[in-house]
């Protein structure tokens, strides 16, 4: 059965600062107490304050970036748990498990261009993806500032979460938002379209994305009718985030390299899978 | 200091703290979480024979005060348990109980024999309580007849200590107890989840795709200890005291009313390493109350003369 990563720990961290971000988000900074070695984007904690004020199940984050020792995660407010950490006043504790998941695949600058598909909050594990591929991962050629084209959709674009930064980060940055107050109007797929039609995208290219359900389910469906790779980082309702709940499955794709065994556990063998590997059609009831 | 270890029938437990069935992996997945020899045993999640691919999602949801939910014994059945995760559990530094689950009586059996010969297998747990599957109905555990058939038959299988898990979800649950007991349980673990149910008004769905699910974690404390000192009551087997479970204070409860042993399901998904704290914490806890002697102070809150001069 998979076990949780060797490097997780359950710890108490401190909260730094926790800082608006965008209309419903915040940046939570935590001083996790001991220097943790640098995690691989698209990786995930397990958050939950110590205070008593958080559900008795700790909810995911993506860590969204690690400096100076510290660890900051974007968190959308949303229901009771995300509420409880945006509002944990400086110094107080948190429940920090962690780092959890695989991460992305290694992001090289060997083959096609990367496109990353960012939706709403489903930007946060790309800060620090950018950042890595940026300085070369797993000993492979380090991507080039054209080779690499984020796209970051939302809703308005009060929603586009320090989309500033990330463009600042040195790729080829580009918004779409539904109500067309910046970039593109309408959602990632289409800008994606467009951007290819214009030449500013190849042809053929990999994709990365995270976001909402029904965006992951649009980017498979490209990726299978192109014949793209392309990553998906998965979302799930999660219970323990370490492996023995059983609470977070994804169904796998008949024919697929899991097809052994009808689920897989998203926390511990995700949360990023290869579109080959799951089956989102069979998958009700996601969170959207 | 507070000697820790107690006697669970005819076993030895170096201390009286165990994990739920379901609620801390399949086999050696949380070593590193936990040190094994933190723990005075750790038990499995239910092995099926046939695999199990378990309930559609969402399986789980959270209340106000607990946990609601539906995995539906989801395991790879009882020949990947054998082959794949038993071979690792040879040397853990801990007991290790197996916990089965069938629905007839006659796979109870089949379980119960073939793992009998398993060394690396030091009691069988009998998931008689699973509430997610057969829609609920609990056959083994509502039916003192029918918990007793599925009893006698593990006990004709296997010599292998073996506990009887039963349910909250009865009016009588010591009736339960001592058919179990006369049915050859050398022990008895209360309780498995509460039947219950989540749904959202405005959009009249239910939370859990099966409608209803387990409940467990804070909220179903007060009910298990309940069941569980009812359980203590009426039989002489031991008693292993689970629901609700979290902290010192909260195992120490169960053992005041007679449980030998608890364990420790849903509070380890709030931080899954604190259950390698808590044997020290009742320890602490103890030693803080001046109780010396843990075998002779468990069960004395029904009779709290028979400590006078302790
Ligand atoms: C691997 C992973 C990484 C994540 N990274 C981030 C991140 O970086 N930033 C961020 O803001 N959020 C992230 N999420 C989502 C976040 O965990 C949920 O928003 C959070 O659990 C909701 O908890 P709540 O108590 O506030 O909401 P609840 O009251 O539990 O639910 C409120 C709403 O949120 C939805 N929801 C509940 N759980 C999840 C979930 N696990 N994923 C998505 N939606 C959910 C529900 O369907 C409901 O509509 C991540 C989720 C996963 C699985
Ligand atoms: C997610 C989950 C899965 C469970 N799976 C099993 C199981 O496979 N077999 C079993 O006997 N009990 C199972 N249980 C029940 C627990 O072992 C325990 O009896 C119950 O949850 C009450 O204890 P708690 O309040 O400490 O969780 C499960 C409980 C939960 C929450
Ligand atoms: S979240 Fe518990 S098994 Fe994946």
């Amino acid at each position: 059965m998979p076990a949780p990563p060797q490097d997780a720990r359950s710890r108490v961290a401190r909260v730094v600062r926790c800082t608006p971000c965008g209309a419903d988000a915040f940046v939570l900074e935590l001083d996790p107490g001991e220097e943790l070695a640098p995690v691989r984007a698209s990786r995930f904690f397990m958050l939950r304050r110590e205070d008593g004020t958080s559900p008795l199940v700790p909810r995911p984050f993506s860590l969204y970036r690690q400096q100076r020792g510290n660890l900051e995660f974007l968190i959308k407010a949303m229901g009771r748990g995300t509420r409880a950490l945006v509002s944990a006043p400086a110094g107080s504790k948190v429940r920090l498990i962690g780092p959890l998941g695989n991460g992305w695949p290694t992001i090289d600058g060997d083959g096609p261009d990367w496109v990353m598909l960012a939706g709403g909050v489903g930007s946060a594990p790309f800060w620090m993806g950018i950042e890595q591929a940026q300085q070369g991962m797993d000993g492979k050629t380090p991507v080039r500032k054209q080779q690499v084209h984020l796209l970051f959709g939302a809703a308005s674009s009060d929603l586009l979460y320090d989309f500033k930064g990330l463009a600042g980060l040195g790729v080829s940055a580009h918004a779409a938002t539904m109500d067309g107050s910046h970039g593109h109007r309408g959602h990632v797929l289409s800008l994606l379209a467009q951007l290819q039609a214009s030449g500013k995208v190849p042809e053929r290219v990999r994709l990365l994305a995270c976001g909402p359900e029904r965006m992951l389910e649009a980017t498979a469906h490209l990726a299978f009718e192109r014949g793209w790779d392309a990553w998906l980082s998965m979302e799930t309702w999660m219970g323990c985030g370490v492996g023995i709940c059983n609470g977070c499955p994804i169904p796998t794709r008949a024919g697929g390299p899991r097809a052994g065994w009808p689920n897989v556990k998203c926390c511990v063998e995700g949360p990023v899978f290869h579109v080959r590997e799951v089956d989102l059609a069979r998958r009700v009831g996601a969170p959207t | 200091m507070a000697r820790l270890s107690v006697q669970l029938g005819p076993l030895v437990l170096r201390n009286p703290v165990m994990s739920g069935s379901g609620t801390y992996g399949h086999g050696r997945e949380m070593a590193l979480m936990c040190p094994p020899r933190h723990l005075g045993a750790w038990v499995s999640k239910t092995v099926t024979l046939e695999p199990r691919p378990g309930n559609p999602m969402p399986r789980m949801a959270e209340t106000e005060a607990g946990l609601l939910n539906s995995i539906g014994l989801e395991n790879r059945g009882l020949e990947y348990y054998l082959s794949e995760i038993l071979p690792s559990m040879r040397d853990l530094d801990t007991l290790v109980v197996t916990n089965i689950g069938a629905e007839c009586v006659e796979d109870f059996g089949t379980l119960a024999a073939r793992l009998d010969g398993e060394a690396a297998v030091d009691a069988l747990e009998v998931n008689l309580s699973c509430p997610n599957v057969g829609g609920g109905r609990l056959p083994f555990s509502t039916d003192a007849r029918m918990a007793a058939a599925a009893i006698g038959r593990v006990r004709a299988a296997t010599k292998k200590p073996l506990f009887a898990k039963l349910s909250p979800n009865v009016s009588d649950i010591a009736s339960i107890a001592c058919a179990v007991e006369a049915a050859g349980a050398d022990g008895i673990t209360a309780v498995n989840t509460l039947l219950g149910m989540k749904v959202d008004w405005r959009s009249r769905r239910p939370a859990l795709a099966t409608v209803q699910g387990g409940y467990s974690g804070t909220g179903i404390k007060p009910v298990a200890l309940r069941q569980a000192w009812m359980c203590c009551k009426a039989v002489k087997i031991p008693v292993i005291g689970c629901g609700g479970i979290a902290s010192a204070d909260d195992a120490l409860e169960f053992m005041v009313v007679g449980c030998r042993a608890v364990q420790v399901g849903t509070s380890n998904f709030s931080d899954p390493s604190a259950i390698g704290n808590l044997a020290q914490a009742i320890e602490h806890a103890l030693d803080q109350a001046c109780i010396a002697d843990l075998e002779q102070w468990i069960g004395s809150f029904d009779n709290p003369r028979a400590l006078a001069g302790a």
